[in-house]
């Protein structure tokens, strides 16, 4: 790992990110785990998966500065190829039984790490080659790629009966992640995140966010390293799916499509894009404050069917509110603070500020002048 | 034999010229902001519950119609100023995303507001009437569909050219800021051309609705995804691509249907998709080419 | 009287200062010159001017009144008309539709069907072209319209950005021509030019720009008799850079 700064406090400072961030995880881990308080667990760890992806698409995403919306078909990808490798074969037969019984695949069934980076693999496969391909295209059209990526995935898995088992919803799903597997995962992510953001890699990349033209012209191969993230970044999303499968328990294509993406895009818009600890940040305000709305919507829709006085104020069930709470703080965010709340910073300790400027995935370069707008190719 | 041609030609007409609204609808703002205007389908939602809201009153339905369509274009100018004027000179991306934002925002609004269900609003009878004309079966929404849309298509077209607002449009999705050096205010132009994606997203409504008979808070992805593909494949800078692309696909998807069996035309999305996505790897000005080339700054 | 003044402009880039404490001014029925080599600070006042750039610091002035913070349609209504850089028509707009497009602040009709006849009569060329696309026009033709477009308006001043830049030797004399025509029919003008040896021959007074601040303020035959500042700003004088694309 290459560091501009070589002062010893800068190099503190650089370290102490990781230290923080698996700090906290652990944390929420601990207390979730002292609290025995089941569903509460429960939405823990799927705040640890979510932080597992968001922190996978942060990879690529606040690297790189492009967006991208189709994040949860490798997380599909994922999920699907986890059972393929986790499910023995009378599992299968309930949970997928189309699947041919003389296929390679069928006898496959390994202990649950070895599926789960088997899924991540599958996934890394598929978005290495698509990446070739996409990696070529500016902005915008890259967006647009990625979503319609997704809308494919997600169209062929409501037919490939064999392997997916269509429209239906796969049951029969082991529950292999528990609360602290879900945190070692999420641990592991942030690390590989934070690792790579530091590296020459991610710093090439990052240098391409800023200025495409800039970098190639001091020997960036923009293309590459693009290509490097995104792979990276779909192997995350190919371990969370794997994870989510084992926990959820059951699920279908439905399960991996735009609300889902939504909610990703938002943790990370929020928390801001720029660094791992953005990413960190915005999965555990979003699923903080999400737990909140619906302990509201709950108490709101059963304070209605009371008699009491403020039974008969309430008039109306609260359904979707949570998700709109969620949009608005998205809107709130892009329009005031772009670079989200952690603006492009990352956590450290001594609280200097460690990371880039507040540059981001979304923001344009037009500082003091109102420059005109550039066609977009 | 004839008759199946004619029925067929009638249909993806129809059908032809609900898309090509629809793609206009999201490249009129495109071509100006170039914002990819995702909750342009909740315009269709916004249009849909009107004519269920509306229509519990006793007025005819040709009123309802209209204020439906009012509604519509409201929406469009309301998420223009709160939503979308702040964002403006934000990258395409930063856009893209809170369209993004503000679609889930209108759908899940939807759903608290008024009810996740699907409702069925007042429709008029003679949208489910059929007649016969020598042995060809017309359905009558499907011709009206098509006299409407080709209607409208008149109307902007004429817009566009003769009008000094029209030709702001035109020009601004050229060169914004050349625009308004000669004196055209930006946010009026910006204004009507969401207006404009509104009334697209109005007149949609009212056929797409009369189609299925019942509107819910999700009905507008549908065609915001349909104009999504019409506009890439026939080219997001250019309005005669956007209308091109969605007769293409009117006529493609009739087509399909009628001809494709079903288990393969189940994978249609796959399809679709995959062609928007080899048109922006090989093409990403879209099929249609402009008449003459652009000039470089 | 002033008609423009600009004083103490400061317009900056991120960290980069473009124009350092520019003060120049355009008398009613002059025609100035703004000149220096390329990246002196000329198009970013230009563009300060016409309100497409927001300046740091200074002040802007048209006809008394302040056009820093001004939107640029508004700067345009208030009778600053722009000629850009790189000419600017619309390409997908027919010459007729760009023409009307440059009156679109004018309500009388009639006058905006004078004026477009007058202008056609004025560029034959855009007569016979009258319904093409302006993309298919050539350069010369593009800055034509781009001049009539800008006259339709019928601005107080004209304000110039390279009208000759990538232009053949031929269409340059036209263009400068075309700007003495102007002034002969009474327009105000300020030209940001390379081509120095052209411009001196028709501007009543001149400034020179070099890395965004003025090293010289005068009339052409001023700035002829100082032989050491054409050599150290304009690398030589007489071999005016006619600038290439």
């Amino acid at each position: 790992m290459k560091y501009i700064e070589t002062s010893n406090r800068a190099v503190w400072s650089r370290l102490s990110t990781p230290v923080i961030l698996v700090a906290i995880v652990l944390m929420i881990a601990a207390i979730t785990m002292v609290r025995e308080d089941v569903v509460f667990e429960r939405v823990v760890i799927v705040m640890f998966i979510n932080l597992l992806l968001v922190v996978g698409l942060q990879t690529f995403m606040g690297n790189s500065g492009l967006g991208s919306f189709g994040q949860y078909a490798f997380v599909l990808i994922g999920a699907y190829a986890s059972i393929w490798f986790s499910l023995t074969p009378q599992q299968k037969n309930l949970a997928l039984p189309d699947m041919p019984k003389d296929w390679w695949l069928y006898d496959q069934q390994y202990p649950f790490v070895a599926a789960v980076l088997a899924a991540g693999l599958v996934a890394m496969v598929v978005g290495a080659i698509i990446g070739i391909a996409f990696v070529r295209l500016r902005g915008a059209s890259f967006t647009i790629a990625t979503f319609a990526f997704l809308i494919v995935v997600h169209s062929v898995a409501l037919q490939w009966e064999q392997v997916t088992r269509g429209s239906r919803t796969v049951i029969g799903i082991p529950r292999y992640t528990s609360l602290w597997i879900a945190a070692a995962w999420a641990i592991a992510v942030i690390l590989v995140g934070y690792v790579f953001k530091e590296s020459t890699i991610g710093l090439k990349l990052r240098a391409s966010r800023e200025d495409e033209d800039a970098a190639a012209s001091i020997g960036v191969n923009v293309k590459l390293m693009r290509w490097l993230g995104w792979t990276l970044s779909v192997f995350l999303s190919g371990i969370g799916g794997a994870l989510w499968a084992h926990f959820i328990q059951q699920f279908s294509p439905q399960s991996f499509y735009l609300k889902e993406t939504f909610l990703i895009v938002a943790m990370l818009v929020i928390g801001g894009s720029a660094s791992v600890s953005g990413a960190v940040i915005g999965a555990v305000a979003v699923a903080m404050t999400s737990e909140g709305m619906r302990q509201f919507e709950n108490w709101w829709n059963l304070e209605r069917q009371t008699e009491t006085d403020i039974g008969a104020i309430l008039p109306f069930q609260l359904i979707g509110f949570t998700e709109i709470v969620i949009a608005l703080a998205m809107i709130l965010i892009l329009v005031l603070r772009p670079s989200g709340i952690m603006g492009g910073r990352e956590l450290s300790w001594p609280f200097g500020s460690s990371g880039g400027p507040p540059a981001t995935v979304v923001e344009d370069a037009q500082p003091a002048a109102l420059a005109h707008q550039d066609p977009v190719s | 034999m004839i008759t199946d041609a004619a029925q067929y030609l009638i249909s993806a007409l129809s059908l032809g010229g609900l898309y090509a609204l629809m793609a206009l609808g999201l490249v009129i703002v495109y071509g100006i902001l170039k914002l990819i205007n995702f909750a342009y389908g909740e315009l269709i939602m916004v249009a849909g519950y009107g004519m269920l809201i509306i229509g519990r009153s006793p007025w005819p339905w040709i009123f309802v119609a209209i204020l439906s369509v009012i509604c519509a274009i409201l929406a469009a100018l309301v998420m223009e100023r709160v939503a979308f004027r702040p964002v403006r000179n934000s990258s395409p991306t930063t856009m893209l995303i809170t369209s993004f934002a503000v679609s889930a925002l209108l759908q899940n609004l939807a759903l608290l507001i008024i009810s996740p269900r699907p409702q069925v609003p007042r429709l008029p009878d003679y949208f489910s009437r059929n007649f016969s004309v020598r042995g060809v079966r017309i359905a009558a929404l499907d011709l009206m569909g098509l006299i409407v849309s080709v209607l409208a298509l008149i109307l902007l077209t004429l817009f566009l050219r003769r009008t000094v607002i029209g030709l702001s449009l035109r020009a601004a999705a050229d060169d914004f800021t050349m625009t308004r050096l000669m004196g055209v205010r930006a946010n009026m132009v910006i204004a009507v051309a969401f207006a404009i994606s509104g009334l697209m997203a109005g007149i949609v409504a009212l056929f797409w609705i009369g189609n299925t008979r019942s509107t819910t808070p999700t009905i507008g992805l549908e065609p915001v995804l349909i104009a999504f593909i019409a506009s890439v494949v026939g080219g997001m800078s250019s309005m005669k691509g956007a209308v091109l692309g969605g007769y293409v696909l009117g006529f493609l998807t009739i087509g399909l249907q009628t001809w494709l069996p079903q288990d393969i035309n189940a994978y249609r999305d796959a399809v679709l998709f995959g062609i928007v996505i080899l048109v922006l790897l090989v093409r990403p000005e879209g099929i249609v080419r402009p008449a003459y080339s652009r000039e470089a700054r | 009287m002033s008609y423009l003044l600009v004083d103490d402009l400061h317009v900056r880039y991120g960290a980069i200062a473009a124009v350092r404490g520019v003060s120049l001014r355009v008398d009613a029925g002059e025609v100035v010159g703004l000149i220096g080599v390329n990246g002196a600070g000329k198009s970013t006042t230009m563009s300060s001017i016409v309100g497409v750039v927001k300046p740091f610091s200074g002040s802007i002035s048209f006809d008394r009144r302040e056009l820093v913070g001004q939107s640029p349609e508004a700067i345009l209504r208030l009778g600053l008309a722009p000629v850009m850089e790189g000419r600017r028509i619309f390409p997908s707009l027919t010459v007729e539709e760009n023409l009307r497009l440059g009156a679109a602040t004018v309500a009388d009709k009639q006058q905006v069907q004078e004026d477009m006849d007058r202008w056609c009569a004025f560029f034959p060329a855009l007569q016979e072209r009258f319904t093409k696309p302006a993309g298919t026009l050539s350069g010369g033709q593009q800055q034509m319209l781009a001049v009539a477009r800008a006259l339709m308006s019928r601005p107080k001043m004209l304000l110039m950005d390279e009208p000759s830049l990538g232009l053949a030797p031929k269409l340059v004399a036209e263009v400068f021509q075309l700007i003495v025509e102007l002034r002969d029919l009474g327009m105000t003008i300020l030209l940001v030019e390379q081509n120095v040896r052209m411009t001196l021959d028709i501007v009543d007074r001149v400034y020179l720009l070099s890395s965004g601040q003025v090293e010289f303020d005068g009339t052409a035959n001023e700035l002829r008799a100082r032989g050491d500042i054409e050599r150290a700003y304009l690398h030589g004088a007489g071999s005016s850079s006619i600038a290439v694309g």
